[in-house]
């Protein structure tokens, strides 16, 4: 019991704490393996998850996040990150210092909006759903303030990992859902990649700020 | 007289029904008339104009809320069409007058009885009439269309909007009155007599002088109806029936006198080609059944005694000094302030109507086009004839007309004892004679002996001057010339040396730059980078949150 929670406990904060370095991190490689890391501990809190609460389901959600997004992603961005000759630093739209701090108020905020709301909750989920949350709004920060078009992706996908976090701690979730959701995710992955490479060819780099001042300047 | 009808067609499971009481039937014998001449004036054959018709009867003779708006909106949507084929731009404008007033008349009417409901009611019904400060698309949209629509739009549209007002204010709504629903009524009237006689001197298209002039008798009409609903809430009956005696009796006058003058404006402009007063003159030679029955017009216009406009104007100044008379310090100096706008209104009023006949049928013609002018058509001369002959009993027995007012008081001031009106006009011209002769004798007797030459007026026919013997016709005063003394008094500090009406820069250039404004922020929106919509979402979403993590934790 208390294992179970401690457990579960110490890899939700394990993938918090990937999510809050991306913010911090310069380089794209870097982000990449922290990613990665994320994506990993992810697919073993569901195993966790599977093993604690016998469903067959979360296996597979743990295998499917294994595979795609702790192998196949990661191997995918390094690539891109290899071919453009990415591996320098990134441009970010805010200093770093308060990016972070504005991290720490979002987390401040999810765990003040999610533990009165749940108080009636089983208490196995509350934890993590205040986890959860604060990754999800910490991947949406981290596409705010970055200007690459990768790091957003990035940032995209942490976002979604938050939400498989909130969905395998939740008990009784249905499977479908969150396989709808991994592929959701590689067809975004896919179309993102194809046009990043459009991008690409047109502007020599992966900086959207071109593509804003086209769009600033008015078609 | 409560004759009600259900129709077979309308809203499922409800029908329309329509409904005649006395004061429909007074706004029917006030529609009639002027259908009859714009008819004969050469829109028979237009459906669009039939169909406005419709409109307005539909609207005077409605049993509930769903026919009346109905029927005004029928009436608005056909006078738009018929406004667009005379002038693009005055319809867009007009277009939109009509949707605003249609926006405010729609959730009014089925409001409960409160003094919002009357507030909406005031503003819908008093855009479409054209009430200060509403009223700056009308002298732009009434001159626009044909004239026989034009006098049915200025006489009989504009009472329709009245007959909403009147309808609400006084009988749907009469358990909420307040006091300053009739004040407020007052104070927009007394603007509009101000702005639309001001216009009317100053104005140089024949037209648009005719429907500031309407501005004006919508802005009189209004002001009675306010002091009889003010004296209605404080329980003033005699002064209530007195002031309601002056607005009904305005409303028929101006049905009458204004479609006459309209129409002969078309006509003006069917024979020369133009109804700018700077090209016309000498018409009375050419024309002088138009330029007979022109006169007449004008002269109901500025309220000439003896006229059908003087006996309403009369009995309102007779209601503002009583009203002046009563009630506290504050009504006091505000009713007195009434009777000076009144007063101005009404040598404005006068002012305008010498300036139409003095310039435009008195003088040497201004153009070529003016002097080859040929005489009245039939149509229009049998119209124009039939509105002339049906002042007469207007102007010379108002007292008889006061009486087949009587119901419609009753109606809308049940408490009235209606008194009639001591209002005798033979008396009048006696003694008017007689205070005439006296200034005679006293100029005469004690007025000043030194001489001094002008050139004589000569009732606008003067003589060219001797060094153009063939009379250059740009020798004489020019319309706006005439009306530069009014222009430097009055017209400077009111309306600028643009003659931009108040309205228009108070209240339309500001809600333009409004939208201009909403144009940017919206483009601005439309032009946002992907980042700072994502920001935008993000910062919705974090409030949100916030909201509700604050919430829950007090």
């Amino acid at each position: 019991m208390s294992l179970t929670f401690s457990l579960a406990h110490l890899m939700g904060g394990i993938i918090l704490l990937c999510a809050f370095l991306q913010l911090s991190q310069r380089r794209l490689a870097a982000m990449v393996t922290l990613y990665q890391l994320e994506a990993l501990v992810l697919a073993a809190a569901a195993f966790w998850q599977g093993y604690a609460q016998h469903e067959i389901n979360l296996y597979l959600t743990g295998l499917i996040t294994f595979a795609l997004k702790a192998m196949l992603l990661p191997w995918g961005l390094r690539e891109i990150v290899q071919r453009f000759n990415m591996v320098r630093a990134v441009e970010t739209a805010l200093p770093m210092a308060a990016a972070m701090i504005l991290g720490l108020a979002l987390i401040g905020i999810a765990v003040l909006v999610v533990l009165p709301v749940t108080m009636h909750a089983i208490s196995l989920t509350r934890e993590d759903l205040a986890i959860a949350l604060s990754v999800v709004l910490l991947g949406l920060l981290l596409m705010i303030v970055r200007r690459n078009a990768l790091a957003q992706i990035i940032g995209f996908l942490s976002m979604e990992n938050g939400l498989v976090l909130a969905a395998i701690g939740m008990p009784g979730m249905p499977f479908v859902a969150e396989f709808s959701v991994a592929l959701l995710v590689l067809l975004a992955f896919l179309v993102v990649g194809v046009f990043l490479l459009r991008i690409r060819e047109h502007f020599d780099t992966l900086d959207i700020s071109g593509l804003e001042d086209i769009e600033r300047r008015g078609r | 007289m409560g004759n009600s009808i259900g129709l077979m067609f309308g809203l499922p499971g409800q029908g329309m029904h329509l409904h005649l009481d006395a004061l429909s039937l007074l706004f029917v014998c006030i529609l009639l008339p002027q259908t009859v001449a714009a008819a004969l004036a050469g829109m028979r054959g237009s459906f669009t104009f039939w169909l406005f018709v419709l409109g307005m009867a539909l609207a005077l003779l409605a049993g509930d809320a769903f026919t009346l708006i109905f029927g005004f909106e029928l009436m608005s949507a056909a006078s738009w069409l018929l406004v667009m084929q005379g002038d693009a731009r005055p319809a867009t404008l007009y277009a939109g007058v009509a949707i605003f007033s249609g926006a405010c008349l729609i959730p009014a009417l089925f409001l409960p009885v409160s003094s919002l409901a009357f507030v909406l009611i005031a503003l819908g019904a008093g855009a479409k009439a054209g009430l200060a400060p509403l009223h700056s698309w009308l002298p732009r949209a009434h001159p626009a269309p044909p004239a026989g629509v034009s006098a049915l739009m200025s006489g009989g549209m504009v009472k329709v909007a009245l007959y909403v007002l009147i309808r609400y204010a006084f009988v749907n709504l009469a358990p909420a009155a307040q006091p300053w629903w009739g004040v407020a009524l007052v104070a927009a009237g007394a603007l509009s007599v101000l702005i639309g006689a001001l216009r009317a001197v100053l104005e140089v298209e024949l037209k648009t002088v005719l429907a500031c002039s309407t501005v004006e008798h919508v802005g009189l009409i209004t002001v009675g109806l306010g002091l009889a609903l003010y004296a209605k809430a404080t329980g003033d009956a005699a002064l209530s029936g007195l002031a309601l005696q002056a607005a009904l009796l305005c409303a028929v006058a101006h049905g009458l006198f204004k479609p006459l003058l309209f129409i002969g404006a078309g006509e003006v402009k069917h024979a020369t080609g133009t109804t700018s007063l700077n090209w016309l003159g000498g018409l009375m030679r050419g024309m002088p059944r138009l330029g007979a029955l022109m006169l007449l017009g004008a002269a109901c216009m500025a309220a000439l005694p003896l006229g059908p406009g003087f006996a309403p104007a009369f009995l309102l100044f007779h209601a503002a000094i009583g009203a002046a008379a009563t009630g506290g310090i504050l009504a006091r100096i505000g009713f007195s302030g009434l009777l000076a706008v009144l007063g101005i209104g009404g040598a404005l009023a006068l002012a305008a109507a010498v300036r139409l006949i003095g310039l435009g049928f008195l003088g040497r013609p201004r153009s070529l086009h003016a002097a080859a002018a040929e005489d009245l058509r039939r149509g229009p001369y049998l119209a124009m004839a039939l509105l002339g002959v049906l002042c007469t009993p207007v102007a010379l027995v108002p007292g008889l007309i006061l009486e087949l007012l009587n119901p419609v008081i009753m109606l809308l001031a049940p408490q009235a004892d209606a008194p009639p009106l001591s209002y005798a006009p033979l008396t009048l011209l006696l003694l008017a004679g007689l205070a005439a002769l006296a200034a005679g004798f006293v100029q005469t007797r004690w007025g000043t002996r030194g001489l001094r030459e002008v050139a004589a007026w000569n009732g606008g026919f003067g003589r060219p001057p001797a060094w153009l013997p063939f009379g250059d016709p740009h020798t004489q005063a020019s319309a706006t010339g005439f009306a530069e003394p009014v222009m430097r008094l009055l017209g400077k500090g009111l309306l600028g040396t643009t003659l931009a009406d108040p309205a228009e820069r108070f209240l339309l250039l500001p809600l333009f730059r409004l939208q201009t404004r909403l144009i940017r922020l919206a483009e601005r929106v439309r032009r946002a980078t992907i980042r700072e919509r994502l920001a935008f979402v993000f910062a919705v979403l974090v409030a949100f949150l916030l909201a509700l993590g604050l919430g829950q934790g007090g």
